[in-house]
């Protein structure tokens, strides 16, 4: 037995209903999170959650798992700060060990112009209540001993912006949790089980047709990763979403000795160190749309090169695997949450690189939708109407990275 | 005799041992115990070798002053080695090109190499017993493995991937398979051999092949009719094989005791390369290729032993509703260690077939199948290498500061920040603008084209007159901006000159010729980013200076023209992004450090001083330009950047007018605004920046600051920033920002009316003694062909021509080129062509033809072999066979162009890129890491 092994959840499957009141259409982060809030915090537990494979075998089982809130607009701050407090409580809530973390996450600056730019973050976020302080170089190596603050000769680091608050959580954990404190109040979920079309009354959605057969809904939500153009399609809606590879790798495991998250926007990269003791890596997406679960090499190649001038430390570490995520992401880089302007339908979406950290407030924030049939303030500005409205919410805080 | 250390003990091995074999033959086990298989299937030999944890002993060769700790028994070896330096560096790299490449070396791995030689392929094997460990398969093709001498080989198979990397032996899986003394059945005829005394062993299950007989104590088969194994007793090394009756739940077990337990369990296809290949073209034979066969489900013990997951851990999940095989994996951690399944996977899946009564496909395969080191998966990678001005050099001379911006290097300060400012404010400056994009455009669509690209009206704009213009994408968001100049010369045909900014100009050449595709337009572009240098001359005294240069013909405000300044030819245009009287320099990289020199020593009359980035940053604020992504986001339209100014909507379609047409009914939102505090804070010189600073109106959220320098110019600081209108749709006047009071300023803070900019000057009254003649020294195109490969090679500027005109004029031009027989003459594009020769010819066939002075690339000669030993680690394509030939693509992470002639071979190399990539040929050559400075 390693400490990692699961020993305290449990997930009870049962056989789906003809009808729900709520059916949920993919068993990711989001899903499973709006199931749970809608069963803890509003007692709607007539629901039925629909996975095409494993629930968490999207993205959500797939990511690099950091949670911050420094984020490039007030609205998302505010939305993500909500996420980060909602995590710092959910291992409490469901007595669950998550393997969360906060660990803090230092963002390097490798020119002026990125001193410019990581201090404007700072003061951004900590002006919008994501605390962020810009750091000079000696306390970046105090948070960080491992740096090469020479940046290899190259990419000297001449400060940071730090987020204490950054953190990281078992991914696999918070969506089983999620699934189990929804699954105990009766909610179902259903693995295996393609949605493949939806049943439409005039207008309004009003069921899904499953691999399993016709379910009826009250309302359906679409919280599809990957291919959601595709169910949309079905709700006759086009998506301003294009789906993009996003990859990572973790080399075996090693004592625990690094502390923080780092991360380098020039580098393109960033860096933590797993519960379980990995060197976990990330970068930006590829700049290709694609629906490929394929890894390159090209990607652990430069990846490494890139890690090697901050990080010199890894040289010999060994790499024990990659892969790969397909993210919807839209185009001024926000989610897009909510009504869908067809009757019965609710999306959640354009989670793109991003939307781990997202889980526990957009599924509390959906949920919250669906029982009082009013949309919450805090993810209005991010309804899909806004393409059509000319308000999208461009944020320059989230382009392309984690 | 070979010596190394194994956890302070002198090991000594014997030549042609493996570690393994070493450690094993002086007694010690690498790891807490385990079945052995010496096949690299296995968790049960890893050590940390030399610092290098998670590394295979039964895979490594053993070599004198190996220093080796077998730590896994002992928990995680450390994150952070001991040894004070980390190599920064990256391994080295071969790249090898072929037909095939077959990957293992047993019988079917031979077969098929030889059937492939014979059918005429060129044939690469790999195998690991030659130290060649691959680790993955990927799209390309591409097969990555280290070679085993610290190299690691790309080969990249053009027809075929043939994967025969045999089969593994089934693992034991019962109480006591974590004991030492346990070998597979081929592990042990591998150990006879290397003469290991095995003791007393029995074998269980198929017996060893090879053994010489007498060496077993006896032999137990297993399944139908013979025995079941029970499990392993002893005390840290097994003692006794228990064995009982198959099938018979009552049979008395039966103890038979040994040193060494032989295991012929059965075996499982290696075929994780096979499975993660997907699509490639990919066979798999031998043993590779058989059906997996799955071993009993088993009872207890530890099934992931590179986990330390048991039995009893699996059905703890399992029981509590993790079912599929992923959420077994991911709920134990089974499958996710060191070898990726391959000694657990198989018993998975019987664990689960028997649990749920469903066989379940094996998880996916993923790279990497052989962990290489970081150092080792970086090889072949360059970090981005950045653009150098061709004054580079003159700005470190002068002291400057050099920073990142943009993709290149730009002197940030010369250390007198306050001086830099103020020369360009009160006297005379220079700036280094190299860095901006630059097009030509020409062609019988030019205008049409361009009005289809920019928002602005071009019709209007006058041959030798040039205007700010935007670039849009398609949602009205602004990608970039520049200035755009019709040519004087209207014999040329319409014509136009376009600068956008640093760093855009590789995706704005891009764009355009996407659009002119789309469009169906007749144009020639030509990028001119590095082939023309660029300075702003600035300042009051600017026009004097130049006087002073010789040039005495200056253009108007918003004009532009054709003036040779000290001695070089110039284009000049008259715009101002600082505010003060402006003459921006384009002219050919080659003469820029000549013309800086000149014009440094020209203004010292007028006390001109070079101004940075930094400077530059604050002068155009003070006149409210923005910059594109730093006052930019990605929803910037034209209206909410108050650039209606910019935007003609009357004038036809162009890229973003429908999403102008169709936002400007949105009532708006924000607007980028000019703000002006007046206040610093009592007691300080310098105010802290700004940017990023929310803004009030009242106690309404109303924006945040993009843009401020921080030092309090005049008593004030201006800003620039975001602004919300408020619920009535009105802008606020009067705002807070950090609590400071600001307002909101309608125009520039500096000359407002832009005076100092448009002001006209008058340099006739420039003494003519002042006035010096420069001699023109036209430089003779390089004789590129009689260049011989050097001892150290160094990088030279190339002397050229470069033509952009239809396709059919250029092979026409070809076909009988009017340069003489020594230059070369390159096609580098349908409508490209590079010629090294002085542009003394004309195009015949295409009036439109744009025909410059090119020098913006550099050049080396290689000899033969060098060329291959430098491309063979630095080219990851396929090099043409045929000679000579011309080749285009990325070399040492740098684009280039390669000309093969016999025996030698020319590289030409942008020049901004230059020193970059001759640092990296030069430690290429040297096999060492040519990215650490
Ligand atoms: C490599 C990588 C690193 C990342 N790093 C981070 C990070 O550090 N921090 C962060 O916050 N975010 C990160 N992300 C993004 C994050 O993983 C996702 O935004 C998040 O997991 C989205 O959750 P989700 O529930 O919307 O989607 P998913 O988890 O993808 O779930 C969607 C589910 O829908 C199912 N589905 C699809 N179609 C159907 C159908 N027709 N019927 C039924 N089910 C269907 C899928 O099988 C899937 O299980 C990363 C992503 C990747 C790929
Ligand atoms: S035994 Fe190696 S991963 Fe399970």
């Amino acid at each position: 037995m390693n400490e990692f092994t699961e020993r305290q959840m449990k997930l009870t499957w049962r056989a789906p209903k003809e009808s729900y009141d709520v059916v949920i259409v993919g068993a990711g982060g989001h899903g499973l999170a709006t199931a749970y809030y809608l069963a803890t915090r509003h007692g709607i537990t007539n629901v039925g959650v629909f996975e095409r494979g494993y629930i968490g075998g999207g993205n959500s089982g797939r990511n690099t798992t950091i949670i911050r809130a420094n984020y490039g607009i007030p609205a998302a701050v505010r939305f993500y700060q909500r996420s980060v407090d909602l995590y710092r409580g959910l291992e409490e809530e469901t007595d669950r060990w998550l393997m969360h973390q906060q660990k803090g996450i230092l963002w390097m600056a490798h020119s002026e112009a990125a001193v410019r730019a990581e201090r404007m973050r700072a003061k951004l976020n900590t002006e919008f209540g994501a605390e962020t302080e810009f750091v000079g170089p000696r306390q970046v190596e105090e948070l960080c001993p491992q740096l090469d603050m020479s940046g290899g000769g190259r990419w000297p680091v001449l400060g940071a912006s730090y987020h204490p608050q950054g953190a990281t959580a078992r991914h696999d954990r918070v969506v089983w949790a999620l699934a189990e404190g929804a699954m105990e109040r009766g909610a179902h979920v259903h693995q295996n089980t393609p949605v493949e079309g939806l049943i439409l009354d005039g207008k309004r959605v009003a069921g899904v047709r499953t691999a399993a057969g016709n379910v009826a809904a009250g309302v359906v939500v679409s919280a599809v990763g990957g291919h959601v153009s595709r169910l949309a399609a079905m709700a006759g809606l086009r998506l301003p979403i294009r789906t993009h590879r996003l990859q990572a790798f973790v080399t075996n495991h090693y004592r625990q000795q690094f502390g923080p998250i780092v991360a380098s926007s020039e580098l393109f990269f960033y860096a933590s160190q797993t519960a379980r003791g990995e060197m976990l890596l990330g970068a930006e997406i590829d700049p290709q749309p694609s629906f490929s679960y394929r890894s390159s090499h090209d990607f652990v190649q430069h990846v490494c090169r890139r890690a090697l001038c901050l990080l010199p430390f890894m040289s010999d570490l060994r790499v024990l695997r990659q892969w790969t995520g397909v993210c919807d992401m839209s185009p001024d880089y926000s989610p897009i949450m909510g009504r869908t302007g067809v009757p019965g339908f609710f999306i959640t979406t354009g989670w793109g690189t991003w939307g781990f950290k997202a889980i526990p407030a957009g599924g509390e924030q959906i949920a919250e939708l669906i029982a009082t049939g009013e949309t919450p303030e805090l993810i209005a500005p991010f309804g899909l109407d806004r393409f059509a409205r000319d308000r999208t919410m461009a944020d320059r805080g989230s382009a392309g990275t984690h | 005799m070979t010596a190394l250390l194994v956890n302070g003990q002198r090991v000594e091995a014997r030549a042609g041992d493996s570690l393994l074999i070493a450690m094993l033959r002086a007694g010690l086990h690498p790891t807490g115990g385990g079945c052995l298989c010496l096949g690299g299937d296995c968790p049960n030999c890893l050590v940390t070798v030399d610092g290098v944890a998670y590394t295979r002993s039964c895979q490594v060769k053993a070599e004198a002053g190996m220093t080796v700790t077998r730590d896994h028994a002992g928990g995680e070896p450390a994150l952070l080695s001991d040894q004070a330096t980390w190599a920064e560096s990256a391994a080295p790299v071969r790249h090898i090109h072929c037909d095939t490449v077959v990957i293992g070396q047993g019988e079917s791995g031979r077969e098929a190499a030889r059937e492939a030689r014979e059918a005429g392929f060129d044939v690469v094997t790999l195998d690991a017993r030659d130290g060649q460990h691959v680790t993955g398969v990927y799209p390309g093709p591409l097969v990555v493995a280290a070679d085993g001498g610290g190299r690691v080989l790309h080969v990249h198979p053009r027809r075929e991937i043939v994967v025969a990397t045999g089969a593994a032996e089934i693992q034991p899986v019962v109480s006591g398979s974590d004991l030492e003394g346990l070998v597979t059945a081929r592990a042990a005829a591998e150990l006879v051999a290397a003469s290991i005394d095995l003791g007393r062993a029995v074998a269980v299950g198929e017996p060893p092949g090879e053994l010489p007989s007498g060496s077993l104590a006896g032999h137990f088969p297993l399944g139908h009719g013979g025995w079941e194994l029970v499990r392993f007793e002893g005390a840290g090394r097994v003692e006794a094989v228990v064995l009982r009756t198959r099938g018979d739940g009552e049979a008395a077990e039966e103890r038979i005791e040994c040193d060494t337990a032989v295991l012929g369990l059965g075996r499982n296809p290696r075929n994780a390369l096979a499975r993660m290949a997907s699509d490639l073209p990919v066979r798999v034979v031998g043993g590779a290729a058989t059906e997996p066969e799955l071993p009993p489900c088993p009872g207890e013990g530890t099934v992931c032993p590179c986990s330390g997951v048991t039995v009893a851990d699996l059905d703890g999940v399992w029981e509590r509703g993790f079912h599929e095989m992923e959420l077994l994996k991911r709920a134990t951690l089974a499958g996710t260690g060191t070898c990726q399944g391959g000694v657990c996977l198989p018993y998975l899946r019987s664990f689960l077939l028997e649990r749920g009564g469903r066989l379940q496909p094996a998880f996916t395969a993923r790279p990497l199948n052989r962990q290489l080191t970081v150092r080792e998966l970086a090889a072949g990678a360059h970090t981005a290498v950045t653009a150098r001005s061709p004054l580079h050099d003159e700005h470190l001379r002068l002291g400057a500061r050099m920073d990142r911006a943009g993709g290149w290097w730009r002197p940030w300060t010369y250390g007198r920040q306050d001086d830099e400012y103020r020369s360009v404010r009160e006297r005379v400056s220079l700036g280094d603008v190299s860095s901006l994009g630059k097009m030509a455009i020409s062609g019988p669509d030019a205008e049409a084209f361009l009005e289809r690209i920019v928002p602005t009206r071009v019709a209007t704009i006058r041959p030798g007159r040039c205007r700010y213009v935007l670039m849009l994408d398609e949602r009205a968001h602004l990608l970039d901006d520049g200035m755009l100049c019709r040519e004087a010369d209207q014999d040329a045909g319409d014509r136009f000159f376009l600068t956008s900014t640093s760093g855009g100009s590789g995706f704005f050449e891009l764009w355009m010729r996407d659009w002119a595709e789309a469009f169906g337009c007749d144009v020639r572009i030509l990028n001119q980013t590095a082939s023309l240098a660029a300075f702003n001359v600035t300042g009051p005294q600017a026009a004097r200076l130049l006087a002073r240069a010789g040039a005495l013909e200056l253009p108007a405000f918003g004009r532009h023209r054709r003036v040779r300044v000290a001695g070089v030819e110039c284009r000049i245009v008259r715009l101002s992004f600082t505010g003060e009287l402006s003459y921006e320099l384009h002219h050919p990289a080659a003469d820029a450090r000549k013309l800086w020199r000149r014009l440094l020593e020209a203004g010292a009359a007028f006390g001109v001083q070079p101004h940075g980035l930094e400077a530059l940053l604050r002068l155009r604020l003070e006149k409210g330009h923005i910059v594109i992504g730093q006052d930019t986001d990605y929803d910037s339209t034209p209206r909410r950047l108050a650039h209606e100014w910019a935007v003609s909507l009357d004038k036809g379609d162009f890229v973003g007018r429908r999403a102008i047409v169709r936002t400007n009914k949105q009532p708006l939102d924000k607007r980028l605004v000019m703000l002006r505090t007046d206040d610093p804070p009592p007691g300080s010189v310098e105010a802290p920046s700004a940017e990023g600073a929310a803004i009030h109106d009242g106690d309404r959220y109303a924006g945040y600051v993009t843009s401020d320098t921080g030092t309090a110019a005049g008593g004030g600081a201006t800003m620039l920033g975001w602004l919300y209108l408020d619920a009535e749709g009105r802008l606020p006047r009067e705002v807070t920002v950090d609590g400071r009071p600001a307002r909101r300023v309608d125009g520039p803070t500096y000359d407002p009316q832009g005076e100092r900019a448009r002001a006209a000057v008058d340099v006739a009254s420039e003494s003519p003694e002042n006035v010096r003649e420069f001699p023109v020294t036209r430089l003779e195109a390089t004789d590129v062909a009689a260049g011989a490969p050097a001892e150290r090679p160094r990088l030279r500027r190339l002397e050229a021509t470069r033509v952009s005109a239809t396709p059919g004029a250029l092979d026409a031009l070809v076909a009988d080129p009017l340069w003489p027989a020594t230059a070369l003459a390159f096609r580098t594009a349908p409508d490209e062509l590079l010629v090294t020769a002085t542009p003394d010819f004309e195009v015949a066939g295409d009036p439109h033809a744009i025909v410059e002075r090119e020098t913006a690339f550099s050049y080396v000669w290689l000899d033969g072999t060098t060329a291959e030993r430098f491309l063979d680690r630095e080219c990851e394509w396929r090099r043409p066979s045929a000679r000579p030939a011309l080749a285009q693509g990325e070399v040492a992470g740098i684009p280039a162009k390669l000309w093969f002639e016999a025996g030698r071979t020319l590289i030409l190399t942008p020049a901004p890129f230059a020193a970059a990539f001759e640092r990296r040929l030069t430690a290429s050559l040297a096999e060492v890491d040519g990215d650490a400075e």
